[in-house]
């Protein structure tokens, strides 16, 4: 379409704004990780990837790597089969109270992070488990959980009830019916929302925060308290751990399922 | 998979009948429980106070926390903060979502299309603490920003530290929140009725103000949302950004429970800082509708 010239400059200078404030962070992580001075200067004092090495040696940052990943991974194993079955039965039949049930179920959102993690420490550490990885992998399941809910009910909207019905008829049991074609169907979905919900919980840093202690504390926690005392190279290069991570999880999306699926009107 | 059928039909005669549905939401139901027991759990806390010579917390239920939260002046200085901060930051990011998300979805070139998509997507998925790192390294009294100022003669600036670079990094933060929210909205907006509009005349300012932003609204108004309840309880923007002295009520809450020790009042200021979020919540659903905030879709 032919749009105005006034239009196209506005809009332009505003979208060229927008990209430079949401990539500048990114570039300046990745540029200073790879300079060979000690401090992190403009112009910048050539090229290395010492600290790449430096953080390889770096016991505390690589433990607390992995403690991320295993809470990603139990964020994931909690919230797959919570989530389909809630964005399947959501979007599939028509509930008496459905209304009240999206609104509980949106609570994760509505109740600010602060207060969602600060109850979860009160009532964990009332349990005793808090000073485990697992209740940090359970949590940042239960405040991400709509998005999971949400991914799975939007793709279960292309699900045709003839075919459930199909399947029946021809024999199937209600968990074959399930596995063979409710499944399928929303799959789209169960891996956008699984995919969100690892990347969310690598990310996650205040509720991380609040239920970690320093024998576990996960790589964001372990970001900000360095960050907090000087800033050093190496910290960029373990930052670039994240935007790796970040750039594989956009391929996947973009391969499985096309990131173009975010611009579709329900 | 017989065995499996078998069993199933064991548990549940008729798979489970006219309960299948609610049968299917009750894990996600527990789960999201255990915040229902988490604000439990806050609310008794909010309800004891602290001995200050025994640090224990009183065994009997007080409003004392509440009626001290809401005298000491420095509790409005921070939510005053926190909700001027927030608005700032959801009318800058919406004025920057708008017409990012209108020009995504609006190019004919998919590969434009793509490049402002991955643009988003990066920064979201990193997230938020090496974002504001680097924030630091640019904007630092050594950052960037005054390295490059001062090879052309200007002495460095505090950049960092201020209310403005807690608002700058909040809608840095939120704008992919917001695009993503608004472009399903403008996804189906026609663009004939932009056509439309032009050709009867109207200016592409009046076509936006009377045509596309009307019919973005549930999109907007969800985006809105989003972007100021997130930002009006943010804990790690002001933490990193603002460096203790930009506090917003998040920061106030943890200080109160990791360095106060103050279990009770950090509480009573959480349960305040819900009823605000909530209030603001109701008050926008009354006045725009739920916007695009609707989990099962219109689609039953």
């Amino acid at each position: 379409m032919n749009q105005p010239i006034g239009q196209r400059a506005v809009f332009w200078t505003l979208v060229i704004i927008s990209i430079v404030t949401l990539s500048a962070p990114t570039f300046v992580v990745l540029g200073a990780s790879v300079t060979s001075g000690n401090i992190i200067a403009f112009p910048p004092e050539g090229f290395s990837l010492k600290w790449y090495g430096k953080i390889l040696g770096e016991q505390d940052l690589r433990d607390a790597f992995f403690r991320s990943l295993q809470v990603a991974t139990i964020c994931v194993l909690v919230s797959l089969p919570t989530g389909t079955l809630a964005g399947i039965a959501l979007s599939k039949y028509r509930i008496k109270g459905g209304i009240a049930i999206q609104t509980y179920l949106l609570l994760p959102f509505t109740i600010p992070l602060i207060g969602s993690g600060i109850g979860l420490m009160l009532a964990f550490g009332d349990a005793g488990l808090l000073g485990n990885l697992w209740p940090v992998g359970v949590a940042t399941s239960v405040i991400n959980l709509p998005f999971m809910i949400w991914a799975v009910s939007s793709s279960a909207a292309g699900l045709d009830p003839d075919l459930e019905l199909a399947a029946q008829s021809c024999g199937a049991g209600p968990i074959q019916t399930f596995f063979n074609v409710t499944l399928p169907a929303v799959t789209p979905g169960v891996i956008t929302g699984s995919l969100l919900m690892f990347i969310l919980s690598l990310n996650e840093f205040l509720v991380s925060l609040l239920l970690v202690d320093a024998r576990i504390v996960t790589l964001p926690v372990q970001i900000y308290n360095s960050i907090r005392s000087i800033i050093t190279p190496d910290l960029a290069a373990v930052s670039v751990v994240f935007i790796v991570v970040a750039l594989i999880a956009i391929t996947i999306l973009d391969k499985i399922v096309g990131l173009e699926i975010f611009l579709k009107s329900k | 998979m017989d065995v499996l059928e078998r069993a199933f039909a064991a548990v549940l005669p008729n798979g489970g009948g006219k309960y299948t549905p609610y049968l299917m939401l009750m894990p996600a139901m527990v789960l999201v429980g255990t915040l229902v027991v988490g604000l439990l759990y806050i609310g008794d806390s909010s309800l004891r106070t602290l001995d200050r010579t025994t640090f224990q917390f009183s065994d009997y239920w007080t409003l004392e926390n509440y009626t001290r939260a809401l005298s000491e002046s420095f509790t409005f200085t921070i939510i005053w903060r926190s909700l001027l901060g927030a608005f700032i930051v959801t009318v800058i990011t919406l004025c920057l979502a708008f017409p990012y998300a209108y020009t995504m979805v609006r190019t004919p070139s998919s590969r434009l299309r793509k490049f402002l998509l991955i643009a988003l997507f990066l920064p979201f998925f990193i997230g938020q603490v090496v974002r504001a790192y680097g924030w630091l390294i640019l904007l630092g009294n050594q950052g960037i920003v005054n390295d490059v100022l001062g090879l052309v003669g200007v002495e460095p600036m505090r950049l960092l530290y201020n209310y403005p670079a807690v608002l700058f990094g909040l809608v840095q933060y939120m704008l992919p929140f917001a695009v993503l929210m608004l472009a399903p909205a403008m996804t189906a907006i026609p663009e004939e009725i932009e056509a439309a509009a032009g050709s009867l005349g109207a200016s592409w300012i009046k076509t936006m103000i009377y045509v596309v932003i009307p019919m973005a609204k549930p999109g907007l108004v969800g985006a809105g949302l989003v972007v100021l309840t997130l930002s009006l309880t943010d804990f790690a923007m002001p933490a990193i950004l603002g460096g203790g002295s930009q506090d917003f009520i998040a920061n106030a809450i943890y200080d109160q429970f990791f360095r106060t020790s103050d279990q009770g009042f950090g509480a009573a200021l959480a349960i305040i800082l819900i009823a605000i979020g909530s209030m603001l919540v109701g008050v926008i659903f009354t006045v725009f509708g739920a916007g695009t905030l609707d989990l099962g879709g219109n689609n039953k």
